[in-house]
């Protein structure tokens, strides 16, 4: 008895996912759908539309005048923007490389070991995670004053490592929880040396894992206010920084338009992980940070 | 009294058809055997019987009454599910229990009612534990006691040994028969293994790619099957052609005397079929029904020896008793009992071709 | 001796591994949280401070002010992830399934999740200002005038816009871990409840609440310590007094006379030290759901 392979691929269907039934759409859907459109549209709209718009009095719906003067002013010497920027991202590229140096290993470890102190280990890591990042640097702002850190981006890179590094050894745990050391141990019989290991064997298994993890750690530090606010003693401004007065009552195009440029790389990163956020829940672990 | 009727039920996925047109009546308290290779529409099947899937076209009636638009939860179908499904947030007897809670059951019932029950399953005593401190087996039999505490019209099981080790599947094949006889339960499972199904049910259903192919007590499927498939599929392969007139068959190596009860094809070509295990081996031509053939591989398995043979143009399998001594290339003769030939209904020609192709 | 090298190297495996992240954690965190607590017990040699004193716990928690922040804090904390919760259940039970349009819609559901607090409040205020976009579409449909009939809703008595902004961003956090239970469940436990004559709101309240409890509760417990700790969100959105705890703790701790460092400190130890409960709490949530 030969089975056409259609009959096996409806099998699966039939039996593996009753729920992959598509469903029509009716009222409860339409309406879930409709609010989450318009809650999480609405708002990026009307940011575009302030950034945009030269004059926009009440009660205009949309601005009456266009104009890119909020743009012009953004980008411009004097709201150090474009300085602000290159620190963002500065700081964000120097806090995901730390993360990445300090946390593989540790990842590693508690991926594929058990060991004795694991524990006490995944403890620590939780503590940052729960307990706020903000009292830690208001206690060790004393510190880096006398080590001449604060206004650095040192400094501002090593406040921001305190939520980033147990995000990303979290995360990188669960994806080398999934990792298998048989194909090491293979490749190391068929003659492979540790480097060569790493790059053909390990590197590829856990790439996806890693690049994930790796943007999100980078918005962790992308949107640090209050830590760089503290450390960077207003010589060191980000992004964030900038924003702020923007918003209190600021000239709010102006604040738009930064708020966009700010936004951006989340929504990138958002595209780029989208596939990996339902089913790794631990990549989520670190959103409340940011 | 036929306590589910099925008729002309089918179901299309798309383009593809997973069941089609199945006839089949059910008596009460019977115990049915879904039997099939992977993908041949036994789950699709029950489904539609449960109600967690409808039926594209066709007509289902329980006792007599359609019940293909009563939901699976008024439907009073349980499923036995092959992956022993408990719920893990709740105990054992409230797993148990669980369908009387739903039907509204007072507390006082519902227990005695899940500790019969436990009693029956052999697992008294176990109410308070958590599905996760079961074994395999202690999962199915909770599962089991789940789906009948209610009082089901019909209880369906999915492959329920499947995922159970060799020994455990005997004591719960067993365990499951003798429960279900004891209450007078109709049930229907699905199962791929021929075995279970001989050993389990009263009557088997047999289905390839959606269609039914036989249906009847087990001895049947082995004695008198109806296709060459089905032959297959309960491990024969021995098939013949020759021409039939009256009582006697002309193959290639030779005549046949096949019995009166045999079914009635008329003359002309047919293909006849034997067990491996009703063959003797005779001494010479001159006994009735003996056909010459030669020894392709001789294998010693303990209870017996199989041979596999040439006979003219077919390769047969041959059950001989342990102690036979041949070896590759001998020649020998194999002796169909009369009463044990039966002829199949493919037609000749294309199954020609189709075992060509299978045997390949 | 050979045999003894390899066997060391091997001890030293793990402690080499696990040390570099522990270093930066215990050095970075631990070490800030140590100083936070030797500044608020008084401890502050720069400033000329050194004698050991609980004053500064004894005037904080004494004062009427501190007290109204905590009540402030909790009671936003609180509002935003029950509000979260129900919403994002809700949502989540109905994106799991497959209609025309879900896997585009559950895309933009996650949006949220990966943009900055700051964000979510510059939207906010653009939208919910009494001059804001909404105001402006409720005078297009007649229901106001003019702005001032717009409701307060930014840096407003009861922080309607802080919960505002934090629900945007909790709703998809609290809902795909939802969703993720659910999809790995899978529809058989609901199946099964139906074959037992269980009906939909006897599937919600048996089978599926029960499934989805644990992970929705500690994800309570994190939705709860950020919405408790986050600063800029209030800073921003709330009133200039009451104030949460976050935000008093800060604008103690940057007034330029030295000696009001310590109080900051003080009420910051008081935010960890809730935190630390939650942390708790969180751990033996997991260890109790696994089991």
């Amino acid at each position: 008895m030969t089975l056409s392979s259609n009959q096996q691929s409806l099998k699966k269907m039939v039996k593996g996912r009753g729920l992959a039934e598509r469903h029509p759409l009716n009222w409860t859907r339409w309406i879930t759908v409709g609010v989450i459109w318009i809650v999480v549209v609405l708002p990026l709209t009307a940011l575009f539309l302030r950034s945009f718009a030269f004059r926009w009095l009440f009660p205009d719906i949309l601005p009456g005048q266009w104009g890119l003067r909020a743009w012009d002013y953004t980008f411009g010497e004097s709201s150090r923007v474009i300085e602000a920027l290159l620190n963002s991202i500065g700081v964000a590229l120097l806090v995901t490389m730390l993360a990445m140096i300090v946390g593989l290993p540790t990842a590693r470890a508690l991926g594929m070991h058990d060991f004795r102190g694991k524990k006490v280990v995944e403890w620590i890591l939780l503590t940052p995670i729960i307990v706020p990042v903000l009292v830690a640097v208001m206690g060790i702002h004393i510190v880096f004053i006398k080590l001449r850190l604060t206004g650095t981006i040192w400094g501002v890179a090593l406040a921001h490592l305190i939520p980033a590094t147990p995000y990303f050894v979290l995360v990188m745990s669960s994806v080398f929880a999934n990792y298998s050391p048989a194909l090491e141990e293979t490749a190391r019989s068929l003659g492979a040396n540790k480097f060569r290991v790493f790059r053909y064997v390990t590197f590829p298994a856990i790439s996806s894992g890693l690049l994930g993890a790796s943007l999100f750690t980078f918005l962790i530090s992308w949107s640090q206010y209050v830590t760089t606010l503290l450390i960077g003693s207003g010589t060191f401004v980000t992004l964030p920084l900038v924003l702020f007065p923007f918003l209190g009552g600021g000239n709010a195009a102006v604040g738009s338009a930064i708020t966009l440029i700010f936004v951006a790389p989340a929504i990138l990163v958002l595209v780029l992980t989208s596939r990996s956020l339902g089913r790794g829940s631990t990549v989520m672990g670190g959103f409340g940070k940011i | 009294m036929t306590a589910v009727s099925i008729q002309r039920l089918s179901r299309a996925f798309g383009n593809e058809w997973a069941v089609q047109e199945l006839d089949l009546e059910i008596a009460s308290g019977e115990m049915i055997a879904l039997l099939g290779p992977s993908g041949c529409g036994k789950t699709t099947t029950l489904r539609m019987i449960t109600g967690l899937l409808r039926p594209t076209s066709g007509d289902l009636l329980f006792d007599g009454m359609s019940v293909v638009n009563i939901p699976t939860e008024r439907r009073g179908a349980a499923l036995i599910f092959q992956e022993h499904l408990l719920f893990p947030t709740m105990t054992v007897a409230q797993n148990v229990g669980f369908g009387l809670k739903m039907a509204g059951v007072n507390k006082a019932e519902i227990l005695s009612r899940v500790n019969e029950m436990l009693d029956r399953v052999e697992l008294s005593g176990f109410g308070n534990r958590k599905a996760h401190e079961l074994s395999g087996g202690q999962r199915q039999r909770v599962a089991l006691a789940r789906g009948l505490v209610t009082r089901p019209k019909v209880l369906l099981l999915d492959e329920p040994l499947a995922n159970l080790d060799a020994n455990l599947r005997i004591t719960m094949r067993q365990l499951i028969r003798s429960i279900q006889r004891e209450l007078g339960t109709t049930a229907i499972f699905v199962t791929h293994d021929q075995e279970e199904a001989v050993m389990l049910a009263d009557r088997i259903v047999l289905m390839f790619d959606g269609k039914l192919q036989q249906v009847g007590p087990p001895d049947e499927f082995y004695r008198h099957p109806r296709t060459a498939g089905v032959a297959k599929f309960f491990r024969s392969q021995n098939f013949l052609s020759g021409t039939r007139r009256g009582n006697i068959v002309a193959t290639g190596a030779g005549d046949l005397v096949v019995s009166d009860t045999v079914i009635d094809t008329g003359d002309g070509p047919v293909i006849i079929t034997a067990r491996p295990e009703t063959l003797r081996l005779s001494s010479g031509l001159n006994e009735q029904n003996s056909l010459a053939a030669s020894v392709i591989t001789s294998i010693y398995m303990g209870t017996h020896t199989q041979l596999i043979v040439q006979l003219q143009d077919a390769v047969w399998h041959v059950q001989a008793p342990p102690s036979t001594a041949v070896k590759e290339g001998d020649q020998i003769f194999v002796e169909l009992p009369k009463s044990e030939i039966w002829i199949i209904e493919d037609e000749p020609e294309s199954f020609a071709l189709a075992s060509a192709l299978n045997d390949e | 001796m050979k045999l003894d090298r390899y066997s060391l190297k091997e001890r030293l495996k793990i402690p080499l591994m696990v040390f570099p992240s522990m270093a930066v954690i215990v050095l970075l965190f631990g070490g800030g949280l140590v100083f936070g607590l030797l500044q608020s017990v008084g401890y502050l040699p720069v400033a000329g401070l050194t004698d050991f004193t609980f004053s500064h716990y004894v005037n904080v928690l004494t004062d009427p002010t501190f007290l109204r922040s905590l009540w402030v804090t909790f009671r936003i904390a609180f509002i935003v992830t029950l509000l979260s919760t129900i919403i994002a259940v809700g949502m989540a039970f109905v994106l799991r399934e497959q209609f025309p349009g879900s896997r585009i819609s559950t895309f933009v559901f996650q949006i949220p999740l990966p943009v900055p607090h700051l964000v979510a409040a510059s939207a906010v205020i653009l939208l919910f200002a009494q001059s804001g976009l909404i105001s402006r579409i409720a005078v297009a449909i007649g229901f106001i005038d003019a702005p001032s009939g717009f409701p307060v809703l930014i840096n407003d008595k009861l922080g309607v816009g802080i919960t505002l902004s934090f629900v945007w961003k909790e709703v998809p956090f609290i809902g795909l871990v939802v969703l993720a239970v659910l999809q790995s469940v899978g529809p058989k436990y609901e199946e099964l409840a139906r074959t037992l004559g269980a009906n939909k709101r006897q599937r919600l309240q048996y089978v599926l609440l029960p499934l989805i409890m644990p992970g929705l509760l500690s994800t309570w417990i994190i939705v709860f310590a950020f919405t408790f700790a986050n600063f800029e969100i209030p800073l921003l959105l709330g009133q200039t007094f009451p104030q949460t705890l976050p935000v008093q703790a800060f604008q103690e701790f940057q007034k330029p006379e030295l000696t009001s460092r310590p109080i900051g400190m003080a009420i910051a130890t008081v935010i960890a030290a809730i935190t630390i409960v939650l942390l708790v709490a969180y751990r033996r949530l997991a260890r109790y759901s696994r089991a």
